[in-house]
C-alpha cells in the first residue's frame, strides 16, 4: 500500500498536468529497461526485465502434450503468474491471489486471443507435431520479485524476451502403423528450433491521472489514476488485446485517441526491447 | 548408483569435500529494507527483509521483544518437472518455521520490542540445499536490512553414499535416499543453531558427517562476510567517506 500525504498526491499530479513526474521523466517516457536472458538454465527459455524498481521474472517450459480435439491443429499455451511475497509484504500466504489471477487473465487475453485461439500473438499452429495427436504444451509462468508499478508491460516483455530465448526441442515421429495407434516420438536433445517472436504483441499500459495520461507509472502514481488501459500491440501495428481497469468512466473519444498514442509508443518500446534482447543474447552467448 | 568414482570425483565433477560454487548480490528487490539473492550453484534464492515496522496483526504484538515472521515460497518453474503447488503446503509450512525459529534465534528482539519483522524467502531454482540457500540468504538480507544480530546464521548440509561424506549435496544426491545432515552455526560463537537429519547413520559416523557440514557452514560463512565488507566498503564510496 501507498501512503501518500495530500501535499505528495498534489505534487503527484501537477506534475503529470506540466508534462514533468516527480522521477523527472516525461508522460510518455519509459523508465530505462533492463533485460537479461537463460536466467533459469532448467527451463526451455527464461528472463528477467527490470523496469526502474520493477522486477519480473518469466519463463516458458515446453512439454509434450495432446491438441483438444476442437482445436486438432493447434498447440497449447497457459499463462501463469505468482507475485512473490518479497515484492510486497500484503502478498503473503493468498495476498497476492487475486492480483495474480488479474495479471494471467489479462495477459492470456493480450497475448493468446479469444478460445479460438484465432489471432493470437503466439503462433498455435507452430506447435503441432502430429495433427490430433502430439503437440508441444507451453507452460509460461511469470514471478514478480519487486513490484513498482506497471506490472502488465513488465510481464509482456519479460514473455517476450524468454520466448525469443526459447528453443524447443526437434520431435521425429516415427510413422506408426495404423492411425489409432499412438505414435511414437523421438525429442532430440541436440537440435533446438528457434520460437519464432515476430508475432509476439508489447503490451503498453496508459495511466490516466487527472485530465492525462502516462506510461509506465510508479505505484505512487498508479494510486493516484481513475482508470488504465493495456493495449497490445503487435509489429504490424495491429490491436492485439485490450484491457480496461479501474472505475472511471472513460469518454469514447478518449479510448481512441488513446489507441493511437498507445501504437506510437509501442513502436519505439519494441524497438528498445529488440535491441535490449539482442544485447542479451550476446552478453549469454559470451558467458 | 555410483555417486563417487574411483578418482574420487562426484556426478558433478566436485570432490568429496568441495562445495558447490557460492555467488551473493545484495539489494536484488529495491523496494524492501533488506535484501539479496544467494545461489549454491544452481540453487538460487531470493530473500527479502521488511521491518521493523508496526505490527500488522495487534493481537500479536509482544511488548518485551519483536515479532519475527517467516514466509516460503518455490516458484513454480523452480524444479525440474512443472508443477503447480498449492501456497501453504506442508513442506513449505515446515521450512518457514525452520528458517523462523533460526533467524529468531540471532536476531536481538529484545531490542525492538512493539514491532515486526518480516522475512521472506523465495526459491528461483531449487537443485537441493534450499533449506541451507535460504538460512544464508535470510542472513544476508537481514544484515543489508540493518538488523541487529548477535552473529550471522549459516548453514550448509553434507550427506553420507558409497561410503564417502559428502560436503553440499546436490538434487540428484540428496534424492538418492542416503543421509542429509542440515546443519546451521553461529560462527564466531560456534554454536549449533539447526540440526536436522533423516535417515540412519552409526553414532562415529555422524559426528563425521556433522564436522563435516560445519566446515562448510564456516566456509560459507568467510564469503558472506567477505560480501558484506564489500558491499560496506562500496556503500562507503557512495557516501563519500
Amino acid at each position: 500500500m501507498v501512503g501518500l500525504s495530500v501535499g505528495e498526491k498534489r505534487f503527484i499530479q501537477g506534475g503529470i498536468a506540466q508534462d514533468l513526474r516527480s522521477d523527472g521523466r516525461k508522460r510518455l517516457t519509459y523508465r530505462p529497461i533492463y533485460v537479461e536472458t537463460g536466467v533459469i538454465p532448467q527451463a526451455n527459455g527464461s528472463a528477467r526485465v527490470k523496469m526502474g524498481a520493477t522486477d519480473v521474472i518469466a519463463c516458458v517450459k515446453a512439454e509434450l502434450g495432446r491438441p483438444s480435439p476442437l482445436q486438432p491443429d493447434k498447440g497449447k499455451v497457459a499463462i501463469f503468474v505468482d507475485c512473490s511475497p518479497t515484492a510486497e509484504p500484503t502478498f503473503e500466504g493468498r495476498g497476492a491471489e487475486e492480483l495474480s489471477a488479474e495479471l494471467s487473465v489479462a495477459l492470456q487475453r493480450c497475448l493468446l486471443g479469444g478460445r479460438s485461439g484465432a489471432g493470437a500473438g503466439i503462433d498455435l499452429s507452430s506447435l503441432v507435431i502430429t495433427e490430433g495427436k502430439v503437440c508441444w504444451d507451453l507452460y509460461i509462468d511469470g514471478l514478480v520479485v519487486s513490484s513498482d508499478g506497471n506490472l502488465l508491460d513488465a510481464l509482456g516483455a519479460a514473455i517476450m524476451a524468454a520466448l525469443s530465448n526459447t528453443g524447443i526441442p526437434r520431435v521425429l515421429v516415427a510413422a506408426s502403423a495404423s492411425p489409432d495407434e499412438e505414435p511414437e516420438v523421438d525429442i532430440s536433445d541436440e537440435e533446438y528450433l528457434q520460437f519464432d517472436t515476430s508475432g509476439v504483441p508489447v503490451i503498453v499500459t496508459l495511466t490516466k491521472v487527472g485530465r492525462h495520461y502516462i506510461v509506465d507509472a510508479t505505484s505512487e502514481e498508479e494510486s493516484q489514476m481513475s482508470s488504465a488501459v493495456s493495449i497490445s500491440i503487435n509489429r504490424q501495428g495491429h490491436i492485439c488485446g485490450l484491457t480496461k481497469r479501474g472505475g472511471a468512466g472513460l469518454d469514447p473519444s478518449i479510448i481512441v485517441d488513446m489507441i493511437s498514442v498507445a501504437k506510437h509508443v509501442s513502436e519505439q518500446l519494441m524497438n528498445k526491447l529488440d535491441s535490449e534482447i539482442s544485447a542479451a543474447e550476446a552478453d549469454e552467448d559470451e558467458l | 548408483m555410483e555417486f563417487v568414482n574411483p578418482e574420487g570425483l562426484r556426478l558433478d565433477g566436485r570432490r568429496a569435500m568441495e562445495m558447490r560454487q557460492l555467488r551473493a548480490q545484495i539489494g536484488a528487490v529495491s523496494k524492501a529494507d533488506g535484501s539479496a539473492v544467494f545461489e549454491m550453484g544452481n540453487t538460487k534464492v531470493i530473500a527479502a527483509v521488511y521491518g521493523p515496522r508496526e505490527v500488522q496483526n495487534r493481537s500479536q504484538q509482544m511488548s518485551d521483544q519483536a515479532l519475527v515472521r517467516c514466509e516460503y515460497s518455490m516458484a513454480n518453474f523452480s524444479t525440474g518437472d512443472r508443477m503447480r503447488k498449492p501456497k501453504g503446503d506442508r513442506r513449505s509450512t515446515e521450512l518457514s518455521l525452520v528458517i523462523r525459529q533460526t533467524m529468531e534465534a540471532c536476531i536481538l528482539t529484545h531490542l525492538m520490542p512493539h514491532s515486526q519483522i518480516d522475512i521472506f524467502v523465495q526459491v528461483l531454482q531449487a537443485d537441493g540445499g534450499t533449506r541451507s540457500a535460504c538460512i544464508n540468504a535470510a542472513t544476508l538480507a537481514l544484515a543489508d536490512a540493518g538488523i541487529p544480530m548477535r552473529d550471522l546464521v549459516t548453514s550448509c548440509s553434507a550427506g553420507y553414499l558409497n561410503n564417502t561424506s559428502l560436503l553440499d549435496l546436490n538434487y540428484v544426491e540428496d534424492s538418492a535416499g542416503g543421509p542429509d545432515v542440515t546443519v546451521g552455526i553461529l560462527p564466531t560463537l560456534d554454536k549449533v543453531t539447526l540440526l536436522q537429519m533423516d535417515a540412519k547413520l552409526p553414532m562415529d559416523i555422524f559426528e563425521n558427517v556433522m564436522q563435516l557440514a560445519i566446515e562448510g557452514c564456516k566456509a560459507v560463512a568467510n564469503y558472506i562476510r567477505e560480501v558484506l565488507q564489500e558491499n560496506t566498503k562500496q556503500l562507503e564510496v557512495r557516501r563519500g567517506v
